[in-house]
């Protein structure tokens, strides 16, 4: 090694450093930028879920009131890590920081800020693990400069405060992952230094809150069962308005076919209501045409898990209630709305942290005989794979002009892309419902796909500069199509993305709307024995109607 | 030589000078990265930064307003107002023309062309000050119109609608 690199070298090697010196130098470097980061957790959200060091504090202030032996618990909350996880372990261990991942980053792209390369965020965390768990750490401790040489660093206030700013500005989106020899896998190592902040009280209220609420009320919003019965009951009588049929739901009805799970954003917020309007109207067809019954739950009412972006055990508690809920009404299987992070969930923990659910049936559609072989062990299907099997086999009566006005593309969302392969579903359900549809460009789609900059827990007001810095690259991507082909509506298959986006063009592509492609599904799909329609879910005028207005 | 011809004549090494200026106000080790002439959407800080220098240097070398010279500063300065910058040095990357001017210009010209980069200034605050209060009104509207707006239409509250809120906006 010593003949290979000497000290110097090696430090050049590592030296990602921000505007002077070196990296590891924190002093220039922490200084929590107000836009950039998320408020603190309220306590009593915190509480809530009884987790640790309940108080006020600010982020922006000297003194974060943590405990005591802060630096014990964290030190003992990464060795229990490390020795549980052993992903965790050898993605500290095996970088060799070939900066493969530097420039793959949206929130490096747009902020230009360079500790949010991936390797160089990873970096702040990985010098804590060098320094108090390697044997090389240990000696180097002991030699002058020898910290500066093998990267190490004290686990001291600023540094926390540091990995603090920088592990939420991280997305979990994976994009650099794609890029990594190696495979290391960046949103693990942020899921850890999370779960690691928790444990000393330092998460952000747009993640405690909502899981506070999911957890007592069973959404992220906190809305009663009878207020998520009502959104669904109105938007039926707007669907009756559109289409003159009746669309109304089943709820917690037991011994139905199909438990239907979405984020709860599709029923609170605009435009996923759209979206929402589209499930309603699929779930109708379906039942009058072949019989199927479809079944929500007021119990069940967040597809979405901020849990995911806490630690562990806290999504397995809120993901319990999918299980919980499918087994209380004897469903065979569960059908899931479009949404991002929660399909990770689902896809790559579900079935090891609350499974096997025996109980459930291996997925069939009952109208087309497909067995859905991919989530034989979660008994859980993606929407847009089962509206994409329906439409293969001829099931769905489509009227693609009623969509002509929109000239689409596809944002792939990071976690059903990158975390689950869901690419080419969402595509074909689009252009069968819709003709006019573009790619943006390919280093931006599908594995490739750059994250809305707003995904794990991070799309709050607050900080909307550094949403809006990491939108950057998508939004580079979306001007060119619009300017290009004309594009004006932005198609995507998360809840978070239908809101994120939304602001994502009004800043950066004014011209362009966003919708989810079952609002589309919605507008196309002809309801046995509906009136004509003469407007889309949004209740604007279809094409051709425009001069009955 | 008119002022207008040495800027055509110059245009390569001026867009150069000013190009590396500009990138050189991110912290070095990204500069080393955004000054690629990579691919625009591998590189949009970069890309857009390089396109949005030239179309300036076009715009002084033909005819321009304080409207247009706003509406060309727009992409550049609309990244750089949600990223870790200043006022000042958000728009600190327009003086840096002056001193590259000096390089190539005739002292005869130096004067007017310090006057012309001074309306690149004034375009470059003007934009500034919208790009932020375009973010300031992201933070005070989005939840309102997302979520409050879903509950209004369902008539589950009733208060103020929020056509009426945003009203001054559309005008």
């Amino acid at each position: 090694m010593a003949d290979e690199l000497t000290p110097d070298e090696l430090l050049d090697k590592i030296d990602y450093g921000a505007d002077s010196g070196n990296w590891m130098d924190t002093t220039k470097s922490v200084q929590i930028r107000p836009g950039m980061y998320c408020y603190a957790a309220k306590a009593e959200s915190v509480e809530t879920l009884g987790l640790p060091n309940a108080r006020p504090w600010n982020p922006v202030e000297e003194d974060w009131k943590l405990p005591d032996d802060w630096q014990q618990i964290l030190h003992n909350g990464i060795k229990e890590r490390l020795e549980r996880f052993r992903t965790f372990k050898i993605f500290m261990d095996v970088c060799v920081r070939c900066g493969a991942c530097a420039d793959k980053c949206h929130f490096f792209l747009g902020t230009g800020d360079p500790k949010n390369m991936p390797v160089l965020r990873a970096e702040l965390l990985r010098s804590v693990y060098r320094n108090d768990f390697t044997t090389a750490g240990k000696i180097l401790q002991n030699i002058p400069g020898g910290q500066r040489l093998g990267g190490n660093r004290p686990l001291t206030l600023d540094v926390l405060k540091e990995m603090w700013y920088y592990f939420f500005q991280c997305t979990e989106c994976r994009r650099c992952s794609v890029f990594c020899p190696y495979g290391i896998d960046t949103a693990e190592i942020t899921i850890m230094a999370r779960e690691l902040f928790n444990l000393i009280g330092l998460n952000i209220d747009w993640i405690a809150t909502p899981v506070s609420n999911c957890y007592q009320t069973g959404n992220h919003l906190g809305i009663q069962p009878h207020a998520f019965k009502d959104m669904l009951e109105f938007f039926v009588e707007d669907l009756e308005d559109i289409t003159g049929v009746d669309c109304t739901p089943n709820f917690q009805k037991k011994g139905a076919d199909i438990l239907f799970i979405t984020p709860s954003g599709d029923v609170f917020a605009d435009p996923g209501t759209y979206t929402c309007q589209g499930y309603l109207i699929l779930f109708k067809y379906l039942k009058d045409k072949y019989g199927l019954d479809v079944t929500w739950s007021t119990y069940a009412s967040e597809g979405g898990n901020f849990g995911f972006f806490t630690s562990h055990e806290t999504m397995k508690r809120l993901n319990a209630k999918m299980y919980a809920e499918a087994k209380r009404l004897g469903v065979k299987w569960i059908l899931g709305g479009e949404c991002g992070h929660m399909w990770r969930v689902i896809h790559q923990y579900m079935d090891t942290m609350n499974g096997p659910a025996d109980f459930l049936e291996v997925p069939v559609n009952p109208i087309t005989g497909t067995r859905f072989t991919n989530a034989a062990s979660t008994k859980m299907v993606h929407i847009t794979e089962f509206t994409a099997d329906l439409i293969k086999h001829g099931k769905l009566e489509l009227d693609k002009g009623r969509n002509a006005n929109r000239i689409m593309t596809f944002h792939d969302s990071c976690n059903p892309a990158r975390g689950m392969g869901l690419l080419d579903e969402p595509r074909y359900v689009i252009n069968n419902v819709c003709d006019n549809f573009y790619e943006m460009p390919p280093n931006t789609i599908r594995e490739n796909t750059f994250c809305c900059g707003s995904g794990a827990g991070l799309n709050a007001g607050e900080n909307m500069e550094l949403r809006m810095a990491g939108a950057l690259p998508r939004a580079t991507a979306l001007k060119h199509v619009h300017e290009k082909y004309g594009v004006n509506t932005l198609g995507t298959i998360c809840a978070i993305d239908r809101a994120a986006l939304s602001t994502l063009c009004e800043y950066w592509v004014p011209e362009v709307e966003v919708a989810g492609i079952h609002e589309l599904v919605g507008n196309a799909l002809i309801l046995p024995g509906e009136k004509e329609r003469t407007e889309d879910l949004r209740m604007e005028p279809l094409p051709g109607c425009e001069e009955e207005e | 030589m008119t002022i207008k011809q040495c800027l055509t004549d110059n245009h390569t090494l001026l867009l150069k000078k000013w190009f590396k200026a500009t990138i050189d106000t991110y912290p070095a080790q990204s500069a080393r990265i955004l000054g690629k002439d990579a691919d625009r959407f591998d590189n949009p800080v970069g890309a857009v930064t390089r396109e949005t220098l030239e179309d300036i240097l076009h715009l002084l070398a033909s005819d321009y307003t304080s409207e247009t010279l706003e509406k060309a500063l727009d992409p550049v300065i609309r990244i750089r107002a949600v990223q870790a910058f200043s006022a000042a040095e958000a728009v600190s990357f327009i003086f840096a023309l002056k001193d590259i001017g000096e390089t190539v210009m005739d002292s005869a010209l130096v004067r007017e062309f310090d006057r012309m980069v001074d309306q690149v200034v004034l375009a470059g605050f003007n934009r500034l000050m919208k790009c932020r209060e375009d973010i300031f009104l992201l933070k005070a509207t989005e939840s309102k119109r997302r979520i409050h707006a879903a509950f209004e239409r369902a008539g589950l509250v009733q208060e103020l609608k929020e056509e009426d809120l945003l009203g001054s906006k559309k005008s």
